[in-house]
């Protein structure tokens, strides 16, 4: 330690003339402070370098291999055949059934002509399974993937994180705006914003689960007979196609606070001059709004949307709770490939898939954020 | 008039306008807001009511259809409470040992995140050192690195080293709250006058007695409420809890046993007892929230602006 602050002296020495008694003193402080740094930060950087590196290493390495827990099959490298498996798809159209001798086959009760199963035209090694099947332009297309769970999980989680982001953005400014002014009860407003952050998510979700029973038990089915007419036996979760808005329901609720709370203190920072000037310019309300409150709050915006979008990609609480294996996220697939089917180098794989998704909208939040070092 | 509430702050325009007799137009202005912040109130509030509600009825009460909203008998309709959920869930060993972890593991979390977090965060946010930023970045990044990512390597380095469930979630869940507490605390640390510390240092004490002796009374505030949202986020944890406890249930936390609880008699879910449950646990939550809930919000604000 001390011939390596006593060596490093002449250097600065040649470099500035300062007066060499303060200077020693300077490097002396300086030199302290830069090791007292580097020990202070060093537990941190050590723990996480062990906790959150090494695994991720081992990850990395585990997704190019066919490892399984508990099975006596022994462990080799497949390259990368697992993301092969992930991620393979085919997009076929399904032409009009044909009969022996060519002729198109007829459904003899509706009288419309048959289509192509699926099934009969997609390849069979390795074998593809129908994800999606949708009318393009008058033809019926299909697309099949080598593992359509991933492929569903990945547009569902998509899809997921598209509607309940924007709602949560729209709803939370909404909010933000209706609670900025001053006005009899606002503290108890903010307090209780709070409530559904504090809820734990896997407590919300079996609350809101209990609410979307498909019977009349459930309030969505009362309030669904008492004002729109349906029988209240609408099955919100089981129904494939009111799962997604019913997740998204949930998701709402608990994020939309948060956002409005993050904005509110974005609309704290924004000058009351500002105001002052537009209604002396003769601004309107909705020109106020639009021409001071947005521009100004964008900044907040952004940082508010993207770190939304980034959570709602990694979603699982929710739909691991709500949905077991009925409908998968990103994550969720996950975890079941690794838990139930312990597939440790499958799920390695779309671990590293996920990771690498997440790190592009991360990448863009860093860069909407920026790090300030006061330097 | 308007020239004095235009140069009043805004608190103070709320109370000049309230003086004159209000106008029918601006009755009306005002009814309508404050029936707008009554939906967003019900909106708030709604779901965890009608978990409460549900909470106090009995099997028979439950399936009635429809729904009510205060608990009411099914015969005569009158209104009854039933509180056997929430003996029985008080009864229940499971829920008793889950209580029991998740404080284990919460309250060992925040503390370890915290003595560890505040080292670093210091040096990021009042020394000076070569590679400060790189430093941030990486934290930064590692605030935001996906958890799922990684839950395959530590499930198989658990299941190789044979860790058992509770030391697991407790180190793990560092993952999170440490970068966390870092980047929280050297913000505020940042926003501490430098001078302070150089004054110290004239005095003659050396930068880890002017950290020990001067910054971290300064900084206690923001040490309770980073480890308060460090607490509510290990608290809530539910990946890896429910991962590293699939072996052994006794291990479950708060939000694992809830979400999987299944009751004893019955084989459907008893939602009586699970809303029992799920009230008891966000209880003392919303407690701590609401008595702090000033601090927390400018915690969020400036975890997310940095």
């Amino acid at each position: 330690m001390q011939t390596v602050e006593e060596e490093s002296v002449p250097e600065i020495e040649v470099a500035d003339a300062k007066p060499v008694k303060r200077l020693r003193k300077d490097d002396d402080l300086l030199g302290a402070e830069r090791r007292l740094a580097y020990m202070l930060v060093a537990p941190t950087f050590i723990l996480m370098l062990a906790i959150m590196i090494y695994p991720f290493g081992q990850v990395f390495y585990a997704s190019m291999t066919d490892r399984v827990f508990a099975s006596a099959q022994e462990t080799s490298f497949v390259g990368l055949d697992n993301y092969r498996e992930l991620l393979s798809l085919t997009v076929k159209t399904l032409g009009d059934e044909v009969d022996e001798n060519g002729n198109p086959v007829i459904d003899e009760e509706t009288g419309e002509v048959v289509k192509e199963r699926p099934i009969d035209v997609l390849p069979r090694e390795p074998r593809y399974r129908e994800a999606f099947t949708f009318g393009f332009f008058g033809t019926d297309v299909v697309i099949g993937a080598t593992d359509r769970d991933f492929i569903r999980s990945v547009w569902d989680t998509s899809l997921f994180t598209v509607a309940a982001v924007i709602l949560e953005t729209l709803l939370g400014l909404g909010i933000a705006l209706l609670l900025n002014g001053a006005f009899v009860g606002r503290g108890a407003m903010r307090a209780l914003m709070l409530v559904p952050w504090a809820v734990p998510t896997a407590v919300s979700s079996r609350m809101w689960e209990y609410m979307f029973s498909s019977t009349r038990s459930g309030l969505f089915n009362v309030l669904g007979q008492n004002f729109f007419g349906t029988d209240g036996q609408t099955a919100w979760l089981a129904n494939p196609s009111l799962q997604l808005p019913a997740a998204i329901a949930i998701d709402v609720w608990k994020t939309t606070p948060f956002m409005a709370l993050l904005m509110l203190a974005g609309l704290q920072l924004i000058p009351d001059e500002l105001y002052e000037a537009a209604r002396v310019d003769g601004a309107n309300r909705w020109r106020q709004l639009t021409s001071v409150t947005l521009p100004l709050l964008k900044p907040t915006i952004a940082v508010a949307l993207v770190f939304r979008t980034l959570d709602s990609l990694r979603v699982f609480d929710l739909f691991q709770i709500v949905f077991g294996q009925n409908r998968f996220t990103m994550a969720s697939k996950t975890y079941y490939d690794l838990i139930d089917n312990q597939l440790m180098g499958y799920s390695s794989a779309s671990s590293v898939v996920i990771f690498l998704l997440l790190t592009v909208f991360a990448i863009i939040y860093i860069r909407t954020l920026g790090v300030s070092t006061d330097e | 008039m308007s020239d004095t509430a235009t140069a009043a702050p805004p608190k103070a325009k709320a109370e000049i306008r309230a003086k004159p007799p209000m106008t029918p137009r601006k009755l009306l202005r005002k009814t309508g807001f404050y029936a707008m912040v009554v939906v967003v109130a019900v909106y708030l509030v709604f779901p965890f009511y009608w978990a409460v509600n549900s909470s106090l009825k009995s099997e028979g009460q439950l399936a009635m259809t429809p729904a009510t909203f205060i608990p009411r008998s099914p015969t005569d309709g009158s209104i009854s409470f039933f509180t056997r959920n929430y003996e029985d869930v008080f009864a229940d060993t499971q829920f008793q040992r889950a209580i029991i972890n998740s404080i284990i593991v919460a309250v060992t979390v925040t503390l370890l995140a915290l003595a560890i977090g505040s080292f670093a965060a210091f040096a990021l946010g009042k020394l000076r050192f070569p590679g400060k930023t790189v430093a941030l970045y990486t934290i930064l990044s590692m605030t935001m690195f996906p958890q799922i990512a990684i839950l395959t390597g530590l499930y198989a380095i658990i299941r190789s080293v044979g860790l058992t469930p509770r030391p697991s979630m407790i180190l793990t869940y560092l993952i999170f709250s440490l970068p966390f507490t870092v980047w929280v605390l050297t913000s505020f640390f940042r926003t501490l006058p430098g001078d302070l510390l150089q004054a110290a240092q004239v005095d003659g004490a050396t930068s880890f007695q002017a950290f020990r002796l001067i910054l971290l009374p300064l900084t206690a505030p923001a040490l309770v409420t980073t480890g308060l949202l460090a607490f509510i986020g290990a608290w809530n944890e539910y990946l890896f809890a429910l991962t590293f406890t699939t072996i052994n249930p006794d291990d479950r936390t708060i939000p694992v046993a809830i979400a999987l609880f299944t009751g004893q008699q019955t084989m459907q879910d008893p939602f009586g007892q699970i809303m029992a449950a799920a009230v008891l646990v966000t209880i003392p939550l919303l407690v701590l929230v609401l008595i702090f809930q000033r601090r927390i919000i400018g915690g969020l604000a400036g975890a997310v602006k940095g």
